[in-house]
Formats: structure tokens, sequence, C-alpha cells
């Protein structure tokens, strides 16, 4: 009776995703782009829930929806924004940019839509407990790798904007 | 009725591409960080669906999360990415105050 909610919401998604991504390409607000990134993340989320991965959804709205468009927020209340124009179509690399597209773009979609589900899908939902598991047993080390890499982007990033004292 | 995973690999595919051309075609250093963020989002996107159709989501799965855990670290990655960049166009705009990559060319020689 439901069957039509799992397509409708992935189109609703893809719509989404695509569309306030290509924005973020096209658009010259900074701040709009900025919320449209935000949009984006939150549609993404919405896929990855549909995918049946709930925790990864989770941290993509703490880390991107939240986080990560607060930073770059941050960054562009920091800097004028003196936006030059540019060309997004009409410039001289656009037969190469096209050849390009074509050579990559097509075997990718074929690719894509050559992809065979699984025979039998695993059950959705409720992959924190395997996530944590897994996490913690089979790959402890490279987390703790992880949070040196977070420990030192963190010292980066206040050295880096730290005014001189001189 | 349920979505095919290869429509969730296209979506991916057009997100890349979309964020891959921001990169390319703009000149402001924060639209250029957003689009890289794009990027990465498109790629764990694919590793999720990637993961899903070779059984390692879901839950009580004997298998590991393999594709789960790799992307938790592109979260990882993409946090330290970003305030490390944000970081890096804040110090070149208090020597020079542009956020245009055309401009700051003085680390050429």
């Amino acid at each position: 009776m439901f069957d039509f909610f799992e397509p409708l919401f992935f189109a609703l998604f893809a719509i989404g995703v695509i569309g306030a991504g290509a924005a973020v390409v096209v658009l010259r607000r900074i701040t709009a782009q900025a919320l449209l990134m935000a949009l984006t993340f939150a549609c993404m989320a919405g896929m990855f829930l549909l995918l049946g991965a709930e925790t990864i959804a989770l941290f993509q709205v703490l880390i991107y929806v939240g986080a990560i468009t607060i930073l770059i927020l941050f960054g562009v209340m920091f800097t004028k924004q003196d936006e030059r124009p540019y060309g997004l179509f009409f410039q001289e690399q656009t037969p190469w940019a096209a050849a390009v597209v074509v050579v990559i773009a097509l075997p990718v979609t074929l690719l894509a839509f050559s992809f065979k589900d699984p025979a039998t899908p695993s059950a959705k939902g409720g992959d924190l407990i395997p996530l944590a598991a897994s996490l913690f047993r089979d790959y402890a080390f490279p987390f703790e790798v992880a949070s040196v890499l977070l420990l030192a982007a963190l010292v980066g990033a206040i050295v880096l904007v730290k005014q001189d004292e001189r | 009725m349920t979505v095919p995973l290869g429509a969730f690999i296209a979506v991916s595919a057009v997100l890349f591409f979309i964020g891959a051309a921001g990169v390319l075609v703009r000149r402001n250093a924060v639209v250029i960080l957003m689009c890289v963020e794009l990027m990465l989002n498109a790629s764990n996107l694919a590793l999720v669906a990637f993961a899903r159709r070779a059984g390692h989501l879901g839950a009580g799965n004997p298998l590991d999360q393999r594709g789960s855990v790799f992307v938790v670290f592109v979260f990882v990655v993409a946090a330290a990415e970003v305030a490390v960049g944000l970081a890096i166009v804040l110090a070149a705009y208090r020597n020079r105050p542009t956020v245009n990559v055309d401009e700051l060319h003085e680390m050429k020689g």
C-alpha cells in the first residue's frame, strides 16, 4: 500500500541534492549558496535513511548540516566577498570540458544503470550497534589515527588564524 | 517496489561532477571549499550504496561495517579539511584582502 513512498522520497531527495548542488555552483549570492549547500547535505541525509544507514544520516546532519555549514558561514562573514564575473558555459575551454565529460560521464552512467541489486537485501535500520562494534574493535587503530588528525587540524587552524603579537 | 541502487550511484556521480565543475569554474576560495564538500559528500553516498549492495549494512550483520566505517573517516577528513582550509583562506585574506584565488599568487615565487 505504501510502496510508492520510497521512490517518491527518493525523487524528492534527488531533486533536492542535484538542484541545490547546481545552484551552489551557479549562483552568485554567497550566503544563499552556503544555505543551499546545507539543503544539499540535508537531502543527502534523507538518501542515507533510504539506504538504511541511520547512523550515517545522523552523523551527516550533525557534522555537515550543523558544523561545516556554520564554519563556512563564518568564513563568509570574515571575508569581503567581491565576486568577479566568470564564464560558466561560454568560454574557450567549453569544447575540451564537453569532451572530458563525455569520456568520463558516459561510462559512469552506463555502469550505474547496469548495476544489479543484491538478491537478498539486508535488513534495513539499526546499524548503530554493528557500526560501533566494527569501529571500536576491527578499526580501532584507524579510529585513533583519525582522532590524531582532528587534533592536528585543530591546532593547525588555531595557529594559522592567530594574530601575531609583535 | 524499491529504488534500484544504481539510481543512488547515478545521483552520486552527478553531484560529484557538479562539485568538480564548481571547483574548476569558480574563483572564490570559499565557494571552492563548498564544492569540495559536495564532492566528498557524493563519495559518501557512493560508499553507502556499495556497502548496501555488498550486504555490509544493516542490523545484526555478521560482516564488518567497512563501508560505514570508511564514511565516518571521510566525515573526519572533511571536517579537518574545511577547518584548515578556512584558516588558510583567513590567513591569506589578512595579507591581501581578497578571496579570489586568481589574485593569490604570492607563493608562486
